[in-house]
């Protein structure tokens, strides 16, 4: 098989990191050959971050050319729309609805854009929205949100739902557990054809 | 069939050094490489532990291999200049124990201050260096270089850089070889370097280099894969190989897993069967430059950049340059404005308090290395020097000296975080206490060493309750060292820290002053959160200007008018808003307000 590429995007703090780990895990225990990356370092205080999960036969670099991805997993939406570039056309895009403003935003020294869905459709590419934020708070804990993410995406890959809910158990806090897998199969059964509102918006 | 896992190369090296029997590991954690020790310390059966610093990190491993143990330190490039001056001398020294260093540099200057090249070192320092491409090879060469250390008796470099070193892969994963630890041996002709043993050294030097470039010629760390039309050969290293293979072009590849010193003779046989030779390498142009001083036409620089990582689009784009490719039209979305999105201090990070003081007190601030550096950014732009670790507190000397002369007398201002005082504050403060500038010295003191993930200084025991922690009283050191004038604040109460700010900046000689706040992150400090009630708002911004990430100018429903809003999900309750709003517009969600 060729290379499936997944590109996450989001902000230090969001955990972006674990949800790299979690489909790298997968994508391995699914028997692919996969490669990744995670941008740690500086971003932690707040700033971009991203990460690549690459899988297939045979996988060489984790980077993803201009043009190459095939999935963008976006957990804040400006850092969504920043690495539009690297997606193949008609790439499915799955966001999880959130707005955190950058610095100069905060400062009142640009605006936040507010056409973010519209701008990936524009492009031609599958969006689909999904309000994770109040879904995972009305599962409880906030931190779901990333894993409704997931389930969502296990919709596009035809991967064991036993493998994806081992890995998550093994990387979330025992305590979380439950809850995850909850999150997950939420994630899996949500199809949204159409743009869900933006949430948290002033 | 053997059992597998998937890991970054930084957890691959420490996998590595476990397997290979290593027994003492050393690290001063700095981006990209903090990973290594954290999964180092997983490991049972060995002694893994941070320095204070990456000299000392060195030098406790070098301890350990002339007593005999299998060593590695790790660290960051700029790290290797701290640990520069023991490094120079110890690779005079015959090694006992097999000694490694692995540095991740830092193309992109993704979390540096600069882009140093590391292999530029290893030549300076008759050392042998390894790059590996892959989490697997990252695990494999640790054990190469230990071999290579023994036999050889030498230090041996491996060097990663900042995508490399996360980026994940499948490693096999094997057993743990016993090394037993022989014991100091002593031996003054082997380990006293002063003349006449250290004279006899230098041709001890000599003669392993020759050794190993032999040993580079053939060794099987360098791969050779011939295309049939031999018609370009590309020599490269590291991650850039990997991004090299995704492009699937035609070419020759020479991959070097040795790449000091270099396997000339090779190079030169195989650069003879084809008609272009091209050095793909980030940084600087070392193999090309090397390479060219032998005699063979190569190139290199022309197509790829000098600074930043090389992806595999700037390869791509090289290589359409040099004709070894064809070009290929690319069918990505158009690139449209985004804003950008710098990092910002955490909500509730106790340096923000600290800064906006600064700011309002004009304060001419000389900056040191730390999450602290962020307040060279806007809002706050009070730092107007940023160089490497504790040089601030020399720094100031020169500038307050050189300020005189040119007749101004403002006050001057430095600012540094406890990790970074400890790792080289020290004798930067021993120069300054006798100093009669008008210098004030902020020691930012969160107890940890915050930017790299919240590692422990000599501080955190003041607040983490552990009796098995040793630690360091700060005041008392510095009281200790001749400060006469040293005052402790808790800088959340904001009105009182900035009296004593601008009092100590009116204060001639040196004052000292440390605020105790620990890091909120690392701490995971958290308080009812703030609100802003909105009616008695004035949209004066006095808030905003705090710069805290909860914090921002929103529409009330229905109007234009734009008051001051506080995301509740992100405040941790610091009250740092609260106190410098001028009409008491932001409150504590608590029941009972403070």
């Amino acid at each position: 098989m060729g290379t499936t590429s997944i590109w996450l995007a989001g902000v230090g703090g969001q955990g972006l990191v674990l949800t790299t780990r979690i489909l790298t895990g997968v994508a391995f225990r699914e028997g692919w050959d996969v490669k990744a990356t995670d941008v740690v370092g500086l971003a932690q205080r707040g700033g971009k971050v991203w990460g690549t999960v690459r899988f297939g036969t045979k996988v060489h670099s984790p980077l993803i050319s201009r043009g190459q991805g095939d999935f963008l997993l976006s957990f804040e939406d400006l850092e969504g729309l920043r690495w539009m570039e690297f997606l193949k056309p008609a790439a499915t895009i799955i966001m999880g609805r959130d707005v955190i403003f950058p610095n100069r935003v905060l400062l009142e020294k640009e605006e936040y854009p507010d056409n973010v869905v519209s701008q990936f459709r524009a492009q031609g590419f599958r969006v689909t929205a999904l309000p994770t934020k109040t879904m995972a708070k009305e599962l409880g804990n906030a931190r779901l949100a990333n894993t409704i993410l997931l389930g969502n995406l296990s919709r596009h890959l035809s991967w064991q739902l036993e493998s994806w809910e081992d890995v998550i158990s093994q990387n979330v806090p025992p305590k979380t557990i439950e809850g995850n897998l909850k999150a997950f199969a939420q994630g899996r059964k949500l199809v949204f054809p159409g743009e869900s509102p933006p949430e948290d918006r002033g | 069939m053997s059992k597998t896992a998937v890991m970054s190369v930084n957890q691959a090296i420490a996998r590595g050094f476990w397997e290979a029997g290593g027994r003492v590991a050393t690290s001063y954690p700095g981006s990209p490489t903090v990973q290594i020790m954290e999964s180092l310390l997983d490991y049972p059966d060995m002694t893994s532990r941070w320095a204070i610093n990456e000299k000392v990190a060195l030098e406790v491993a070098i301890g350990a291999s002339i007593a005999g143990a299998r060593s590695l330190v790790s660290m960051k490039h700029v790290g290797v200049n701290i640990a520069a001056d023991p490094l120079m001398t110890f690779t005079q020294v015959e090694t006992v124990g097999g000694f490694v260093l692995v540095v991740g540099d830092d193309p992109g200057l993704s979390s540096s201050q600069n882009e140093q090249d590391t292999r530029f070192f290893t030549r300076f320092a008759n050392i042998p260096l390894l790059e590996p491409s892959t989490a697997q090879e990252a695990k494999d060469y640790v054990d190469e270089a230990l071999v290579i250390s023994e036999q050889w008796g030498t230090p041996v470099i491996i060097r990663l850089t900042s995508t490399l070193c996360h980026s994940q892969g499948v490693v096999q994963l094997g057993q743990r070889r016993d090394e037993p630890v022989e014991g100091f041996n002593e031996d003054q002709a082997r380990f006293c370097m002063l003349p006449p043993y250290s004279r006899d050294q230098q041709h001890f030097m000599q003669q392993r280099m020759a050794a190993l470039r032999e040993l580079s010629e053939v060794s099987p760390l360098q791969q050779y894969e011939e295309s049939s039309n031999l018609r370009c050969l590309i020599i490269t290293s590291g991650i850039s190989y990997q991004h090299l293979q995704e492009l699937g072009a035609d070419v020759s590849i020479l991959k070097l897993g040795m790449s000091y010193p270099l396997p000339v003779q090779r190079i030169g046989e195989l650069a003879a069967l084809h008609q272009q030779v091209i050095v793909l390498e980030e940084l600087m142009p070392f193999v090309e430059d090397e390479l060219k001083a032998a005699g063979l036409a190569v190139e290199g620089k022309r197509y790829f950049s000098f600074t930043g990582e090389l992806t595999p689009d700037d390869i791509r784009t090289g290589l359409i340059q040099a004709g070894v490719i064809p070009s290929a039209l690319t069918s990505a979305a158009e690139d449209s404005h985004v804003v950008g999105r710098t990092p910002i201090l955490c909500a509730g990070c106790p340096h923000r308090p600290i800064f906006h003081i600064l700011k309002q007190a004009q304060a001419v601030v000389i900056g040191d290395i730390g999450c602290y550096s962020l307040g060279i950014l806007e809002p706050f732009e009070v730092l107007k020097t940023n160089l490497s670790m504790g040089a601030s507190l020399g720094m100031i000397q020169g500038v307050a000296l050189a300020q005189r002369m040119a007749g101004n007398v403002k006050p001057l201002v430095a600012t540094i975080g406890d990790g970074t005082f400890f790792h080289s504050g020290l004798s930067g403060l021993a120069d300054l206490v006798n100093t009669r500038e008008n210098i004030t010295l902020l020691i930012l003191d969160n107890r940890t060493t915050a930017m790299t993930g919240g590692q422990m200084t000599p501080t955190t025991r003041d607040f983490v309750k552990d009796e098995d922690l040793t630690g360091i009283n700060l005041p008392e050191l510095l009281r200790a060292f001749g400060v006469e004038d040293v005052q402790v604040v808790n800088q959340f109460h904001y009105d009182k820290t900035r009296r004593i700010i601008v009092s100590a900046m009116e204060h001639q000689g040196l004052s000292v002053i440390i605020a105790t706040r620990p890091c909120a992150l690392n701490f995971k400090l958290r308080y009812p959160h703030y609100y802003v009630d909105s009616d008695l708002c004035i949209s004066c911004r006095q808030c905003i200007a705090v710069n805290c990430p909860p914090i921002s100018m929103r529409a009330e429903a229905g109007t234009e008018e734009k008051r001051s809003f506080i995301d509740p999900d992100m405040c941790v309750g610091c009250s740092v808003c609260s106190q410098v709003c001028p009409v008491k517009a932001i409150k504590s969600s608590r029941s009972q307000e403070v």
